[in-house]
Parts: structure tokens; C-alpha cells; sequence
């Protein structure tokens, strides 16, 4: 009945403080996952570039991240020549120390080195914010959240394991959260990395009409020392590889999100009960029945989670942004499935702590009412 | 017809050492239109006798007989329902619901004594008038003075034509003025709606409006009597 959902509603100054507090569960959860979709965007955005249509990797090697094989980098000139190969290049990857000072003083980031064919080859930088690709040993191209860390812009110099590079492109989609991307021509981070001669992997572009499929076939009957993924399978085995070491931080940060949450609810519908006891008395005096008031009180608290989650999830995109544009050192990207799972979660859990507070209800004696 | 009666009630509250006989062999009848008092001191019964006849209290003993049904034939759920129906209350504070409007508060009881939106809202709009306080229909109770809360609180008593209206210290927290504006209200309403009223107070002030008054001392009735001032309506017995 209406009015008594009304006349067992929160005062406003509790209700926004109950939605605030919901509200900021929300946004943690919702915030905190979507910081590992992000850092599984920017896999997908640099593994699932245009033109990476096959990647060839050292045995055992199924994704991008955290391996540290290696191929002979000779290799990459053999599969050119194979029938559906348009195009192949190899990329050496190793991690390196940046800092803005010489001799690495001051503030120093190990980023994700990627050394490439530059300026056009494959395996470059996905997108720039600004500049171009490096074109000489001496030129760099680094993520937007490191050269905000670092506090570099374009045309500074980095140091990249003690060698001076001029930053000529600042990138995006290059950050994995834990690590960002340093791309420069595959020659530097050779000599950087003491890998000469070696490639991490080998991206080929198919020539118009082939087929994925037959072209692996071929470069492993080629080369059996070698495994060959097709992009979609690398880039989900990667994405898979980034959720690896996060899931299990998440999972449990969420969790306690969402427990305080549910305690916050209980409490809130807790102190809903005893704050309007005497209201409550009334109403069972007037006669009342007890279970439209635990319909009442119930409607009161989902309607504060659901307002509270769904400005949380609101927050959560309003944070993004005001990120991106002011610190984008956290990369946030949304779905709005889990946007949705947070939101059935958080009103799961809000209904299910309701019952207990709720349950007092029958400690309330109508008689109550009578006391002046 | 009787619309109260009471056979040999007798209530006692609490356990142990803490055990009280808040009512001992008490029996009453109240007929439609009477305005009875029930005089006696602060625990002398008054509010549990209120409370079996309201059937919000079981007794021990004795037989309670509402509008004509026996409570103790009745579920938890009917006794409520007709409670509902047939009760009306005025408490002592006015208990008015503060999420409310006045006249949400009145309609709100007429909703629960089973009428539909449209007629609780046509039973609120006359008893509103009837009363004379249209203007407070749309006041919350925080806005009303404590006569206007307790004339909301009648209005409320009265909205679903309810065959008695039990009173808990109606005027206790009223000023003389206001005490007697509701002390009105009370007595016309039996008048002209034929409501029977009970009233446990020990307000002096209330007995030129009574039919009868009863005393009560130690959970026990004593004999009515007829009332000391003019009376507002024919004593019925």
C-alpha cells in the first residue's frame, strides 16, 4: 500500500546518506572491474591491431603477456616468403627502466618495451594521442598514463636503460595498469635488452584471400619449433592472461564491496525499524498487517540500493572521465553487463540483509503506541 | 446492541516478581452513543482494559465481545481486520504518522478498515469538514500545534465510521482550550454518527461530555456513574 511505503520512508538527510553509502560500495565495484577490462582493452587494442592477423610465438607461448621465450628473429624472413603471407615482422619485447633523468635519478617506471620495424612496421604503437612513430634508435613512443608519471611531453628526452631517447609520439590503449608500452625501433631495445638476433614473436599479415587457418598450417609444417595463433585466439588467451593475476584481488575487494554494502543496508533498515518503532506500533494498532509493513520496510531498502547502485554506476563512468582528463594513470573501461550483474548483486545482497532487521518487526508490540 | 462487552475479563502483565493484575474480573458493557469515562489513577488498568477490548491484548480470562463477535473466536488475522473495521482510536499523543499529511493519516485508516482509494478519500474529505479542518488536509504533523495534532488524530478515529472509538488520555497533552475542542468532537460524534466512545482519562474536564463514567482502581471496575456536569447526550445504561 502507498502510503504506508510513505509513512515508513526514510527521512531524506538518512535515505541520502544510506544512498551515498550504496552508492560508494557501487561505485568501488563497478570502478574496480572496470580497471581490469580496461587493462584487457589495451590488449586487445595493441594485440588486435589491424594487420597482426597471425602471431608466431615460441613453443609453449599461447598469449602476449609474461613469457619470456624467444625466436630467432632470422626466422621472420623465411615467412615472408610463404604463399598468404603479405607481410611479417618480428617484435622484440622486454621489460626496460624509464626515468626522465640521466643515470635513471629521480622517479623511474620499468614499462613494456616493444621493439618493432619503425616507423611502419607491424606490432607498433594502436593509436597516438599525439606525435608519430619513432623513426631512428634515438626516438620513442610511450603511453600517455607513463609520460604523465614520468612528467615528459613530446620532444623530451627519456632515459631509457641509461640511454637518452627523444619521446616523438605519446600513445593510448597502451596501458596494462600494472605496466605501460614503450615502443621504439626493434634495433634499440636489441641492444637495450641484450637480445640481439632473438624476436618475443612474429606478426604476419595475410595477403587478401587467405585464409588464417591454412596459412598457420603451412608455417607450422614450415616451422615446427614454433606455435601459431590466429588474432582472435591470441588476444582472448591474452585477455584471459591479463585477468589471471587481478581476478582473485578483485574478486575478494569486491566482495567486501558488496558485504559493505549489505551490512550498510541492514544497519540502514535496522535503524529504519527502530527509528519509526512507535510509527510501526501505530500502524499494527490500527490494524495494519504485519506483513505489509515487511513489504514496506523491504520496498524502503531496495529502493535505496537501487538508487544508490545505479548512481554509483553512474559515478563510476563520471570518474572515468574525469580520470581520463586529469590523471589517466587508471584505464577504465565499462561493460554494461557487469554494470548490470553489480546492480542485481548489490540488490541480492540488499534484500537478503533486510530480512534480518526486518524480522524485528515482530518485536514491536502494538501496545506501544498507547505509551505517552 | 451492545457494541463493547466485557464478561469477567481479568489480565495479568508481566512474569514473575514483576507480575501485575492489571485487570481483575471487569466486566462492561458500552452502547452505541454513550460516551463512557473510565476514571482511576496511572496504573489502574485503564490502557490494558483499552487494549482487551481492542483485542490487542488476549485475557486470561473472561469473554470480550466486539460489534458483536467474540474476539477469541476470531485469528490473529480476522481480529485484525475487524479491528480495523469497527475501532477507532485516539491516543494520547496523536500518533499521526510524520511522513504524512493529515489528511494521507486519516485516509491511510480508512484504507485499512478495507475502503477503496476513492471512498477513503471521500470519507477523509467529509470528516475533515465534519470536524472543521480542511485546513490542515495537507499539513504535516510537525506543522500542526498539539490541539490540531489530536483533531487529526479524531478525524482519524472517526473516517471509517467505526463502531467505537477508544480514547487513551485524549486531552492529557492538551491545553484547556484545546482539551475541550476535542472533548467536542468526541461527544458529537456519538451524537451524530451513534458511535459508542470510551475513554480512559483522568482529565475532570472530559465528565460534562460523558453519559457515564466508571472508575477503576487496581484492575477492578466500580459502579458507573451518572456524570457531575450537563450532560451532552441521554445517559444510556
Amino acid at each position: 500500500m502507498r502510503l504506508i511505503v510513505k509513512a515508513v520512508r526514510n527521512k531524506p538527510t538518512r535515505a541520502w546518506l544510506a544512498v551515498g553509502g550504496v552508492a560508494t560500495s557501487s561505485l568501488l565495484m563497478i570502478s574496480l572491474v572496470a580497471t581490469l577490462r580496461g587493462a584487457a582493452h589495451s590488449v586487445v587494442e595493441y594485440i588486435g591491431q589491424d594487420g597482426a592477423d597471425l602471431w608466431i610465438t615460441p613453443p609453449g607461448a599461447d598469449h602476449f603477456l609474461r613469457l619470456s621465450g624467444v625466436i630467432p628473429a632470422a626466422l621472420t624472413d623465411s615467412v615472408r616468403t610463404l604463399p598468404g603471407v603479405a607481410e611479417a615482422d618480428f617484435i622484440l619485447r622486454a621489460f626496460v627502466a624509464v626515468s626522465a633523468r640521466p643515470r635513471g635519478a629521480g622517479f623511474r617506471l620499468t614499462l613494456y618495451g616493444v621493439g618493432y620495424r619503425a616507423p611502419s612496421g607491424l606490432g607498433g604503437p594502436p593509436a597516438f594521442e599525439i606525435g608519430h612513430a619513432p623513426r631512428t634508435r634515438r626516438e620513442v613512443a610511450l603511453d600517455r598514463a607513463a609520460a604523465r608519471r614520468l612528467r615528459v611531453a613530446l620532444g623530451d628526452t627519456v632515459f631509457v636503460n641509461g640511454r637518452a631517447a627523444r619521446v616523438v609520439g605519446v600513445t593510448a590503449g597502451t596501458n596494462l595498469l600494472t605496466t605501460q608500452f614503450i615502443f621504439a625501433d626493434a634495433g634499440a631495445i636489441e641492444a637495450l635488452s641484450g637480445f640481439a638476433g632473438r624476436a618475443s614473436f612474429i606478426i604476419v599479415r595475410l595477403a587478401p584471400g587467405a585464409l588464417a587457418d591454412t596459412v598457420a598450417a603451412r608455417i607450422r609444417d614450415r616451422f615446427p619449433d614454433v606455435d601459431v595463433f590466429d588474432r582472435a585466439t591470441f588476444v582472448a588467451n591474452s585477455q584471459r592472461e591479463t585477468g589471471v593475476g587481478y581476478m582473485p584481488i578483485l574478486a575478494f575487494v569486491d566482495l567486501l564491496g558488496i558485504g559493505a554494502a549489505a551490512v550498510l543496508v541492514a544497519l540502514l533498515i535496522h535503524a529504519l525499524v527502530e527509528g519509526r518503532r512507535a510509527e510501526l506500533a501505530v500502524l499494527l494498532a490500527l490494524g495494519a498487517a504485519p506483513a505489509s509493513l515487511v513489504g514496506a520496510m523491504i520496498r524502503e531498502a531496495l529502493r535505496l540500493v537501487v538508487v544508490g547502485s545505479m548512481l554509483g554506476a553512474a559515478l563510476a563512468r563520471l570518474l572515468a572521465l574525469v580520470l581520463d582528463r586529469v590523471y589517466p594513470l587508471i584505464p577504465l573501461h565499462f561493460d554494461v553487463a557487469d554494470t548490470l550483474w553489480a546492480l542485481v548483486l548489490f540488490i541480492a545482497c540488499g534484500t537478503l540483509a533486510s530480512v534480518t532487521p526486518v524480522a524485528r518487526l515482530g518485536r514491536i508490540d502494538p501496545l506501544e503506541a498507547f505509551r505517552p | 446492541m451492545t457494541v463493547l462487552l466485557l464478561e469477567g475479563v481479568s489480565k495479568t502483565r508481566g512474569r514473575g516478581a514483576h507480575a501485575t493484575e492489571a485487570l481483575r474480573d471487569a466486566s462492561l458493557s458500552v452502547d452505541p452513543g454513550e460516551v463512557v469515562l473510565l476514571e482511576g489513577a496511572s496504573g489502574a488498568g485503564k490502557t490494558t482494559l483499552l487494549a482487551v477490548a481492542a483485542g490487542l491484548l488476549t485475557p486470561d480470562a473472561g469473554r470480550v465481545v466486539l460489534a458483536g463477535r467474540s474476539l477469541a473466536e476470531l485469528s490473529p488475522a480476522s481480529r485484525r481486520n475487524h479491528r480495523a473495521r469497527v475501532l477507532g482510536f485516539v491516543f494520547q499523543r496523536s500518533n499521526l504518522l510524520e511522513q504524512l499529511t493529515a489528511a494521507e493519516n486519516v485516509q491511510l485508516m480508512a484504507l485499512l478498515a478495507g475502503g477503496q482509494a476513492s471512498a477513503a478519500q471521500r470519507a477523509t474529505n467529509e470528516v475533515f469538514e465534519e470536524l472543521d479542518i480542511g485546513h490542515l488536509a495537507s499539513r504535516r504533523p510537525s506543522e500542526l500545534s498539539g490541539g490540531e495534532e489530536q483533531r487529526v488524530g479524531v478525524a482519524r478515529a472517526l473516517v471509517h465510521g467505526p463502531a467505537l472509538v477508544l480514547a487513551d488520555e485524549p486531552t492529557g497533552n492538551l491545553d484547556s482550550t484545546a482539551g475541550r475542542v476535542v472533548a467536542e468532537a468526541l461527544a458529537r460524534c456519538a451524537q451524530t454518527r451513534g458511535a459508542a466512545v470510551l475513554v480512559a482519562t483522568h482529565d475532570i474536564r472530559l465528565e460534562p461530555f460523558a453519559t457515564r463514567r466508571i472508575s477503576m482502581v487496581d484492575g477492578r471496575l466500580g459502579a458507573g456513574r451518572a456524570p457531575r456536569g450537563p450532560r451532552r447526550s441521554d445517559s444510556r445504561r
